[in-house]
């Protein structure tokens, strides 16, 4: 058995914030976008979390802080997906398709 | 073994070996991804993948390998669920499926919550992504997904921008450059065992948070109601807005044309009601 320490929950997050980020750029479909970049909120989620957990003996005020801070990245994020998911149902609705590539003319 | 080297302190994490554990995990996570070929190279990008996680779970555990702690075992299950359902939100071709995928990775970020003692922000992950989130994602993807190009119905693996990754090379490695990075950050020198403090029930519980809440974060608290509050107008005003082109464009100076807000104005499947339009528009 291990002692479970900082790093572990950090790598965690890191490893779920760096799996968002491969999702968002490779896949194709805007819901799955979306979808990853809720997985990356998750991965900073659980490293505030971790943080504000390890520094409690120091300061136990920053276990509450971290606490609020993801409570706010969840208001984020959902604020975020509701605006998202609206704008998904528009951009479907113009061109019948959920392929970000339908959209490359926005490259210029 | 001996790529890990041994200090006073423990051991640490060779930083060569996470380097190439991410390269190799990225390797494997390139032929998960979807795109046309064959269900044995995904497979085997499968299996590639794990061989990676399970070297980089025993390093973490030599690399902390010490006094029992009886909760080790169960952040070792919930971190492999949370990864092995983000790999598949990212890898799966159904775009239900990711959504369900990322339920359980949900689930298995609570379970590491809880590990933490935050278990009031288990709950409320679980009540925000897994109630409300998530089935706003389902939602949308029923909503747009059942006429998707190919005519794919609830049977079949959803039309071409699903099947097929873009540039999956240059994706993976931006994201396991980012993850090899980050690991060797947070393993470059990390004090190996450090006290964690003890805390009790007393300490972490939800009225103290809320205390700390309404104490010291009260004009942001209030401040994140009004942007839930906007954002919701604005997803109405947003989905509201009836801005549609024709399925292909006619002509090349079809302009969008703008629908009015008249909540009558929506198409209804099979109506009678003179009112109201009916649902194929024509």
């Amino acid at each position: 058995m291990t002692q479970l320490t900082l790093q572990h929950f950090l790598a965690l997050g890191s490893i779920l914030f760096a799996l968002g980020m491969v999702g968002f750029l490779c896949r194709r479909n805007l819901i799955i976008m979306f979808l990853c970049t809720e997985l990356m909120f998750q991965g900073i989620a659980i490293n505030l979390i971790a943080f504000g957990r390890y520094h409690f003996a120091s300061d136990p005020q920053a276990f509450f802080a971290a606490q609020s801070f993801v409570i706010f990245v969840l208001v984020i994020a959902a604020a975020e997906a509701v605006l998202a998911l609206g704008l998904v149902v528009l951009l479907y609705r113009q061109k019948r398709t959920l392929d970000s590539q339908a959209w490359q003319e926005l490259k210029g | 073994m001996n790529l890990l080297a041994s200090t006073t302190a423990g051991t640490v994490v060779y930083p060569l070996l996470l380097i190439i554990l991410c390269a190799v995990a990225g390797v494997g996570t390139v032929l998960m991804l979807p795109a046309r070929r064959e269900k044995a190279m995904r497979t085997i990008g499968g299996a590639i993948v794990l061989v990676a996680a399970v070297i980089l779970a025993s390093t973490l555990i030599r690399f902390s390998a010490g006094v029992g702690d009886p909760m080790g075992v169960y952040f070792w299950i919930f971190a492999a669920l949370a990864t092995f359902g983000a790999l598949r939100v990212i890898t799966h071709p159904r775009p239900v499926y990711s959504a369900v995928y990322f339920l359980l990775t949900t689930f298995a970020s609570a379970g590491i919550f809880v590990l933490l003692w935050a278990e009031f922000m288990a709950a409320a992950l679980i009540l925000i992504y897994a109630g409300a989130i998530l089935v706003t994602y389902v939602f949308v993807i029923m909503l747009a997904s059942h006429a998707d190009q190919g005519g794919g119905g609830a049977g079949s693996d959803g039309g071409e921008c699903d099947q097929v990754s873009r540039e999956p090379l240059a994706a993976a490695t931006i994201g396991f450059g980012l993850m090899a990075l980050l690991l060797y950050v947070i393993f470059d020198k990390a004090p190996v065992n450090r006290a964690v403090g003890e805390l009790s029930t007393r300490d972490v519980s939800v009225q103290r948070l809320a205390e700390y809440l309404f104490s010291h974060q009260l004009v942001n608290l209030e401040l994140a109601g009004v942007i839930l509050t906007l954002a919701m107008v604005g997803a109405i005003v947003i989905a509201r807005r009836r801005m549609w082109s024709p399925l292909a464009p006619k002509s090349a100076n079809d302009k969008f044309e703008i629908g009015d807000d008249n909540p009558h104005s929506l198409p209804v499947v099979g109506t009678d009601n003179p009112r109201q339009k009916e649902f194929p528009e024509n």
